[in-house]
């Protein structure tokens, strides 16, 4: 009988599912089964019923949310016309990525599992639940649900256990191949061809939005660097509404860039054409010719945290026995504790790494670069401003993250930094955006309350929102908005201020370290229980929350119920389910982030 | 009183109101000769059980009620707790007053067996039945105002499954066909193929019925996992393995190879490691260099103040 053909479907969100999804790609290229990797939403769905064996990778993102990558797949299969018997010649199995803190741990790999199912497919695993929460992190559960996996794959396909698999030291063959040309010449354009296109922009095609303003909204002395960035979205075929999310891909820092050349001893400036070596498509977004230089800072993600399969690869080039050894460690799963000391829990960057495997490094083939680093993921925010207030524009605000862990350099967000190094005043700065629909979903009829709760950058889509609103004549409009203190990160305030004027907005502010007791958010809401319940219940308001997940959302919504107990004379369990009530009916939303 | 408590075994005893202190002590005395100086045993009275929080997992046996002049009836949540406290392959051996009919207040024999068992216990077995003694059917009488004749003490022997809850990794079990094997695939039924090829070219049609993905999920869809299952298993999470490095010449090598020998340690000395100049990847958990670049050749090594403490 022959060697199995594996389908490795996945859903990802930020990349770990695709590198996991990868990671089972190569193990299988090892074991010489062929195989092929591919997004969800990439794949067409009609081969599903005629494919025989597949591993789903999905993490579960937002509020128990399938990934952008599997969208259209997670609506198609759960079509109610679809017979049961569909994929009865299918045997698969479902990994899932996903972290218990939050209440809908897995929910997709939970739900996909059971609908694979119910369509007549064969499951061969368990669901594979990884949890981030775990010390050892997704890794704990899978390396042994997929050890598992090729057992029983096996026992299917008893061929499987005739062949020798290639050894965890030796290389597999790159993705792609560099061909460089001869006679460096001027570097070809380093952003994408400024097409005249007429399509909305999206991830393959951003727009390059020109920079407008780029000013600190917190105080000088404040320890955190806010914000507040325009874009010209003038003539980008992008239109948006409140509550909608613009997505950007930054770049590396020019230091990084040029300590990665070197440590790999690069010409930044020589150019290459990729040649594929498989089906694989080229990647979106490089051009032909591309520089090195591009491709470092515009590309290649070696600012980010490496997982484990870079330590697989890299310890394929090792000939250095002291690296070797070491990295074969990080490689293994017993290993995994000391990579989580070495690299995940102090945020070390793969470009650090790299400096501490000098020898590793100078023997790495620059055709396995695209092996190696994940391209850079894009950064969301929420717009902070309405078109109908600012024509033609769009504006984000940014808190610039920086924080220390046992590593000496500071630790600085990719993004943000970036963000907050571009001045516009001196000299044109472009940056490719595209905007997609975000979650929060405002009332179109004109009397119906909206109640925002948006401390810090929270409040970023409920200024769009009131901007919108107000615009539009609607003025019943309640924020609840908290900050450090009134002087340091209170931005927004005159606007604030003259909208109160104008009777258009009632405004709650928390300052938490303006006096000795710590005063948030969520003790605002509770001292206006009457005007909420007013609100809520005789008024059929919408209740909002935005910002930093944690404790601030628990906190909000604990302030919520106890105003449906004290005013409603509710009980306990009556105001979880007014709540609960509520979320169905679109009534009460949140938008958090980590 | 022969259940098989071995030496070394960790063993909980619960106890309830009314009770006689001196049986009480007498019972733990006669469990701990059985244990021995290896194992451990912990007395907790059952109203306590459940705000006392004790680690899950923890113990190989709970002896729940064996006194004479117990007259205590076991709740759901008692009994859940002491599921959740036991090992996988713990066990429970508890007493409990039964009856002939079903009360409110006092189960028959057959009922505790399947309250037992919904509380995640297995292998639940009588073990026997015998008279209660008249304090105890006194106490009962007049704590659950049960006013019935046929009472007598039932003592049930009940074990936690060999797997813990709620960590996917260690399940073994197979969903679906038992010895998978390509051939006995069922053919596909070409209208189903049909179907699904003609819903496949139409992925844009926004008007289609969707099954409720919520409707998918069980009571054990909605559960997280244990906090136990999430730690490492080397130690704490938070105390961080100490590593010598390789060729390490500043002794943390031999204070680990002394400490495995249960030898007590004064003081680290905080000689020249010779690794320091390698990156982090590389140097000892003790490195006063620990968090900076790998040195370049020809650096030299220099302490600051920040890491000089004690010389």
């Amino acid at each position: 009988m022959a060697l199995p053909s594996l389908l490795v479907l996945y859903g990802s969100q930020t990349g770990t599912a695709q590198d996991t999804a990868q990671r089972i790609g190569r193990q299988a290229q090892r074991k010489h089964i062929q195989n092929r990797v591919a997004p969800l939403d990439g794949y067409n769905v009609a081969h599903l019923i005629s494919e025989s064996l597949v591993i789903f990778v999905c993490s579960t993102t937002g509020q128990g949310d399938p990934p952008d990558n599997m969208k259209n797949f997670w609506r198609f299969l759960f079509r109610k016309s679809l017979p049961a018997g569909s994929l009865c010649q299918l045997d698969c199995a479902v990994l899932g990525l996903g972290d218990s803190s939050y209440p809908k741990f897995n929910f997709v790999a939970k739900k996909l599992h059971k609908r694979l199912q119910q369509l007549g497919a064969s499951l061969l695993s368990p669901v594979g639940l990884a949890d981030d929460q775990h010390d050892l992190g997704a890794d704990a559960v899978i390396d042994p649900w997929l050890a598992s996996f090729w057992d029983r794959a096996s026992a299917l396909y008893p061929s499987m256990n005739t062949v020798t698999p290639l050894p965890e030291d030796q290389p597999l063959p790159p993705r792609y191949t560099f061909h460089f040309l001869e006679g460096v010449g001027e570097t070809s354009g380093d952003t994408e061809r400024n097409s005249r296109e007429q399509r909305v922009p999206s991830e393959s095609h951003p727009f390059p939005a020109r920079m407008t303003s780029n000013q600190r909204v917190s105080h000088p002395s404040h320890f955190q660097e806010v914000r507040l960035i325009e874009f010209d979205i003038s003539d980008s075929n992008i239109e948006f509404t409140a509550g909608d999310v613009v997505s950007m891909r930054p770049c590396n820092n020019p230091e990084d860039v040029e300590q990665f050349c070197q440590q790999l001893r690069l010409d930044p400036d020589s150019q290459f054409i990729l040649k594929a070596n498989d089906s694989t498509a080229a990647p979106a977004g490089l051009p032909e010719p591309c520089s090195l230089r591009h491709l470092v800072e515009g590309y290649l993600g070696v600012a980010a945290v490496p997982r484990r399969s870079f330590f697989e690869t890299l310890q394929c080039f090792s000939t250095n026995e002291l690296e070797k050894e070491k990295l074969a460690e990080f490689s293994s799963a017993e290993g995994q504790d000391e990579l989580h000391a070495y690299c995940s829990r102090p945020r070390r960057t793969a470009l650090e790494v790299l400096c501490d495997f000098p020898h590793t490094t100078a023997e790495l083939k620059v055709d396995y670069l695209l092996d190696l680093f994940p391209p850079i993921q894009p950064r969301s925010f929420s717009i902070a401003s309405s078109p109908l207030a600012h024509p033609g524009k769009l504006q984000i605000l940014v808190a610039v993250v920086g924080y220390k862990t046992q590593i000496q350099k500071p630790r600085r967000g990719l993004c943000s930094a970036w963000l907050s190094s571009l001045d516009p005043s001196q000299g044109e700065v472009r940056v490719p955006l595209w905007v997609k629909k975000g979650t929060l979903r405002f009332p179109a009829d004109q009397d119906t309350p909206v109640i925002m709760v948006g401390p810090g950058t929270g409040v970023a889509p409920f200024r769009s929102a009131l901007q919108e609103r107000i615009a539009q004549g609607k003025a019943a409009n309640v924020l609840f908005f908290g900050c450090r203190s009134q002087f340091k990160d209170f931005y927004f305030s005159a606007e604030w201020r003259d909208r109160v004027e104008e009777g258009q907005l009632k405004l709650f502010t928390a300052f938490s370290r303006d006096q000795e007791d710590k005063i948030y958010v969520q003790h605002r809401v509770k001292e206006q229980s009457k005007l909420l319940w007013d609100l809520i219940a005789n008024r059929n308001a919408y209740f909002y929350i935005a910002g930093a997940a944690k404790d601030m959302p628990a906190s909000v919504c604990d302030a919520l119920k106890a105003t449906f107990q004290l005013e409603g004379g509710l009980s306990l369990e009556e105001s979880d389910q007014m709540l609960v009530a509520m979320e169905k009916a679109g009534r009460f939303q949140s938008e958090t982030w980590s | 009183m022969d259940l098989g408590i071995k030496a070394g075994d960790k063993v909980l005893l619960v106890w309830n109101q009314p009770s006689s202190p001196l049986a009480l002590k007498e019972l733990a005395e006669s469990v701990g000769a059985f244990i021995g100086t290896d194992g451990k045993i912990s007395v907790e009275n059952m109203e306590m059980l459940l705000l006392s929080s004790h680690r899950p997992s923890s113990y190989d046996w709970v002896l729940s009620c064996l006194l004479i002049d117990s007259s205590s009836v076991h709740s759901s949540e008692t009994l859940a707790e002491m599921a959740r406290v036991l090992k996988p392959g713990g066990k429970l051996i508890m007493e409990e007053p039964v009856t002939g009919t079903n009360g409110y207040s006092v189960r028959t024999a057959e009922k505790l067996a399947s309250v037992l068992k919904l509380s995640g216990l297995t292998s639940v077995a009588e073990m026997g039945k015998a008279e209660m003694s008249p304090d105890a059917l006194s106490s009962l009488r007049s704590s659950t105002g049960y006013q019935g004749n046929s009472l007598l003490r039932a003592r049930m022997s009940a074990a936690k499954p060999d797997f813990e809850v709620g960590s996917s990794s260690q399940l073994k079990l197979s969903f679906g066909k038992k010895t998978p094997k390509p051939a006995e695939k069922p053919a596909l039924d070409p209208n189903a193929a049909k179907m699904w090829t003609l819903s496949a070219n139409d992925m844009d049609d926004e008007a289609v019925d969707l099954v409720d993905s919520d409707t998918l999920l069980d009571e054990e869809d909605l559960k997280k996992p244990e906090a136990s299952s999430l730690r490492a298993t080397c130690g704490d999470g938070a105390a961080k393995k100490k590593k010598a490095c390789k060729d390490c010449s500043c002794g943390l090598a031999e204070e680990l190879e002394q400490d495995t020998k249960g030898v007590q340690k004064a003081s680290l000395p905080k000689s020249a490691c010779g690794s320091c100049y390698l990156g982090d990847a590389f140097r000892c958990a003790s490195c006063p260099h620990m968090g900076k670049p790998a040195f370049k050749p020809g650096e030299k090594i220099v302490l600051d103040n920040n890491t000089l403490t004690d010389a």
